[in-house]
């Protein structure tokens, strides 16, 4: 990997344009991000209304540095990193990366970018070949892109990867069913890693794995990103995880950013009622804490993204609530020290 | 208090035979529920939680897995020494579980209504008229609006947390003294989580039901277990009542494990502690050492060729292992957090 090229030194590499990002330090930044997908009846796959998955999501996300994602199932968070790398059309909106708008880019730059974005998924189970040993799995990118073709290079490469996320080389030849549940998250991470990318995306990645292996992943990836100046979007239910590893966490609620601001400030100052009631619902593990703490507890479950209330999304599970709620959609505003909320409640007090 | 025991496992052990190889899931487990009392049973994924549970129900099948040895006590009587008929009359009436996937354990195609009115009809002499109100009383009860209509729904047409609640509600349809909860809120969202475990609760509270919790969840355990059985490789390696095994941990495993989890209401540190290595594979582990030795900070030779015996360390309180006493230093660490 001597001749590793930044996206814009490559050739047929569209040319650098600065004037739409605001901030150097971003490295992405998404302005009212939708995505929509039609939801179709019959043979003729008549459009009978349609899934409003994202809907009107912006954010920055800074260099080196962890964006967290939380919501419920049904939130549109997978659906948000699936966008970020243009693994779907988005309906609406811009993403900016490295100042970059990737609506104007065709096919081939597109794939050229791919290489800087990543993504490491939930199941390990499920993203790992079952027919490719894992020496396979991991060079697999580094054929594709071309990045060596030589095969010692190759085979050294692959164990200096595998040796980085803690799988010893000598099982280079396995399968992905030799290996359990943490390992294989191990590989994936190592597959991600190969083409040298500069953002990942990480969609529930600890979520299926046991407590200790839990710990060991988010070492790991913390410890990557210290090392090889990553940046992640950490997408996840589990807020006690989300907030551990990430600088800033975004609270999504059907398809919408209910509060953003940075991770610790979220748990101690949260103002939205669905933020308030997450933090309350995340039991803590210690039992005279935890007993002490007031408890919120949400009636209903997430409406359909098919039908979304008026107003305010949260407005059918909200004790708040007030006309004012059912009528009118909250904006987005900054209540100060980078805090953006989207509450009525909040935004005029 | 000795009267109050209502299931009392003794010395449980269930293995599994493949291709001539012995597994031992669950190895010499006992512990004692008491009327009432909410038990938390903690372990991770091949720790034997789950099969010991399904030990209790006679649910393990044969090949490839046999109960070889031990007592379950419920009310006095051995569950494994009764024949299957004797024992159907007990199974989803006294004693009934709730499963961890509800869409894997619900069936497709009959109505929620249905698969409830079955179980009140095996095990009560009433009408069906009745067990259909009944079963719509029950919906209602935990928390599914408009049961009247609901109760001739499919499962496809519940969520997830409503099908959770349906698995609740039948499991409670013959009022058990026992109930098993096998990872209950695992595939469920965070607030319907606490909504579902609000509501096994005031269950357990209103009907004095005795609630056995398994899970990995440390957090849901703090929240609601009177007492705390830790699982590792089969048997019980720390045992004790929720403040005991939370703020006064005796094993090495349960100290890693309470230090693995990011905690909300801390700052953040710098590094997670870990648990090195993974879960024991257990058709590799020997009966004659400490299954956690080979991921012990404190483990040596004597660990490697003595299983620690179970021994009492508090009022309440016991840890099997031989080296409990070099635990204080890493556990004053903890607590100072």
């Amino acid at each position: 990997m001597s001749q590793k090229l930044n996206f814009y030194e490559m050739p047929g590499a569209p040319e650098r344009r600065l004037d739409n990002i605001l901030d150097l330090d971003d490295i992405m930044y998404v302005e009212n991000l939708k995505m929509h997908f039609p939801v179709t009846r019959g043979l003729l796959k008549r459009e009978v209304g349609t899934v409003k998955a994202v809907d009107g999501v912006s954010f920055h996300i800074k260099r080196s540095q962890t964006l967290g994602i939380v919501g419920e199932s049904g939130s549109g968070k997978s659906t948000i990193g699936n966008c970020l790398l243009r693994n779907l059309n988005i309906t609406s909106g811009n993403i900016y990366y490295e100042g970059h708008n990737m609506n104007d880019l065709n096919r081939r730059s597109l794939q050229k970018m791919r290489k800087n974005l990543q993504m490491i998924t939930q199941d390990p189970f499920a993203s790992l070949d079952p027919r490719m040993n894992i020496m396979d799995v991991v060079s697999e990118g580094l054929k594709i892109h071309h990045v060596l073709d030589n095969k010692a290079e190759l085979y050294d490469f692959v164990v200096r990867q595998l040796e980085m996320v803690g799988i010893n080389p000598d099982f280079r030849f396995r399968y992905p069913h030799e290996f359990s549940g943490g390992q294989r998250q191990r590989i994936s991470i190592a597959r991600a890693l190969a083409l040298q990318p500069n953002f990942i995306v990480c969609d529930e990645v600890v979520s299926a794995l046991d407590v200790s292996i839990q710990a060991q992943i988010v070492n790991l990836l913390m410890k990557l990103q210290e090392n090889m100046k990553l940046t992640y979007v950490f997408i996840g239910h589990d807020l006690s995880v989300v907030r551990y590893i990430s600088n800033q966490v975004a609270v999504l609620y059907l398809g919408k950013v209910m509060e953003l601001t940075d991770s610790d400030e979220l748990y101690d100052h949260p103002l939205h009622p669905y933020t308030q009631a997450l933090i309350s619902a995340a039991p803590i593990p210690n039992p005279v804490v935890d007993r002490a703490r007031e408890r919120i507890l949400l009636e209903g479950e997430i409406p359909s993204p098919i039908n979304p209330p008026k107003g305010c999304n949260f407005c059918t599970r909200c004790k708040y609530a007030d006309e004012r709620c059912r009528t009118e959609e909250p904006k987005m505003v900054d209540v100060g020290g980078n805090h953006l909320v989207a509450c009525h409640r909040v935004a005029g007090a | 208090m000795e009267q109050d025991v209502i299931l009392e496992v003794k010395d449980l052990k269930t293995y599994f035979y493949n291709h001539g190889r012995e597994l031992r899931a669950v190895d010499g487990l006992s512990y004692q529920v008491h009327r009432g009392e909410c038990v938390a049973i903690i372990g991770e994924s091949g720790s034997g939680k789950t099969v010991s549970a399904l030990s209790i129900l006679r649910l393990i099948s044969y090949p490839p897995g046999l109960v070889m040895g031990g007592q379950v006590l419920f009310k006095g009587r051995d569950l494994l020494k009764m024949n299957d008929e004797e024992y159907r009359r007990i199974r989803g009436k006294e004693i009934s579980m709730i499963f961890q996937e509800p869409s894997a354990a619900l069936n497709p195609v009959a109505t929620i209504g249905d698969q409830i009115v079955e179980n009140i009809l095996l095990h009560s002499n009433v009408k069906r008229e009745e067990a259909r109100q009944r079963a719509v009383e029950l919906l209602a009860e935990v928390g599914i609006p408009n049961a009247q209509e609901r109760v001739k729904q499919y499962p496809f047409e519940f969520s997830g947390g409503m099908q959770q609640r349906a698995m609740i509600a039948m499991a409670m349809s013959c009022g058990p003294d026992v109930l098993i909860a096998d990872e209950p809120t695992t595939a469920l969202d965070v607030t319907v989580q606490a909504q579902v475990l609000e509501q096994l609760n005031r269950l357990r509270q209103s009907r004095n039901m005795a609630l056995l919790i398994i899970t990995h969840n440390l957090g849901v355990v703090a929240r609601y277990a009177d007492s705390v059985k830790i699982m590792y490789g089969g048997k019980i390696v720390e045992d004790g009542s929720v403040e005991d095994v939370f703020l006064r941990p005796a094993h090495p495993y349960t100290l890693g494990l309470i230090r693995a989890v990011p905690r909300l209401d801390l700052p953040r540190t710098h590094g997670l502690h870990t648990i090195e290595g993974e879960p024991p594979d257990m058709s590799k582990i020997g009966p004659n050492c400490c299954a956690f030795h080979l991921r012990c900070a404190y483990a040596d030779e004597q660990c490697q060729n003595c299983r620690p015996p179970l021994e009492q360390v508090g009022d309440d309180h016991f840890c099997a292992c031989h080296h409990r006493d070099l635990l204080d230093e890493e556990r004053k660490e903890v607590l100072m957090e």
